[in-house]
């Protein structure tokens, strides 16, 4: 099943005014100046305790049928997906390993074969479910804040 | 929970003679807490300044229905984390001040 791009478009836009107000008060990094039908990426950028900044690129095709894929990226958005542009709190693949993240599933080179894609907002047994794109974002400033250093 | 908040009093506001309260916003993910949104919150943000950190995520939480307890909350100010077990006057927080609540759930 896909999802029409209109509907993704609406729900994306929906929620990001609760994203939007989440990162302005969190003082986080928060674009998605280029958000249209054609192109469903936002950005955010996080900083870890030892002030690193992180860009977070969420690319929401077919969502919320199925979740975003969460990757990070430099800050030009030219190099994306490789260890040194990762928090150090993510599994080492590297990868935001959470049901939330499209690239967390084997079907799509993670490490989990045992998620469905369209289970995305169950809780797993380390954590509960989360929902939304602002809970997502959430989900993320608490890791990252936490955290401190590049993985690689 | 703590109890419901008291009415009226902002910052310096001794309500008479008591401690002065403080009425602040917290940011969530599920939307804003302030003294009038959402509109059908139980409580309101309104704390005497010795009220700890966890008062405020207790508080913020049922409000905003987060019940999973094997989730982290955890309140900034920006981008400084608070100590839930220190008081809203020892992070110098006043009247108009805007928290976040960070949610975090697991990783697999």
């Amino acid at each position: 099943m896909t999802v029409p791009t209109v509907v993704t478009i609406e729900q994306v836009r929906e929620e990001l005014a609760d994203v939007a107000n989440y990162a302005m008060a969190a003082d986080l990094g928060f674009d998605a100046s280029r958000l249209s039908e054609s192109h469903l990426l936002f950005y955010v950028t996080f900083s870890s305790r030892d002030g690193i900044e992180f860009v977070a690129e969420v690319d929401c095709q077919e969502y919320p049928f199925h979740p975003p894929t969460i990757e990070f990226v430099d800050a030009p958005r030219k190099r994306r997906g490789t260890r040194d542009l990762y928090p150090s709190c993510f599994h080492t693949m590297p990868c935001v390993c959470a049901r939330y993240n499209r690239k967390a599933y084997k079907a799509l080179g993670g490490p989990h074969g045992d998620w469905r894609l369209i289970d995305w907002q169950l809780p797993t047994e380390a954590g509960p479910k989360i929902e939304s794109l602002a809970m997502i974002v959430s989900d993320l400033h608490s890791k990252i804040a936490a955290s401190s250093g590049r993985m690689g | 929970m703590s109890n419901e908040t008291n009415s009226g009093g902002g910052a310096g506001n001794t309500g008479g003679g008591g401690e002065p309260k403080v009425q602040i916003k917290v940011q969530t993910p599920r939307g804003l807490w302030s003294m009038d949104e959402p509109k059908d919150a139980t409580h309101r943000p309104e704390y005497p300044i010795s009220a700890k950190i966890q008062n405020v995520i207790d508080d913020v939480r049922n409000v905003f229905k987060f019940a999973e307890s094997d989730s982290k909350y955890t309140l900034f100010l920006g981008k400084v984390e608070l100590d839930p077990n220190h008081t809203l006057a020892s992070h110098q927080i006043k009247t108009g001040t805007l928290l976040v609540l960070s949610v975090q759930g697991g990783n697999a």
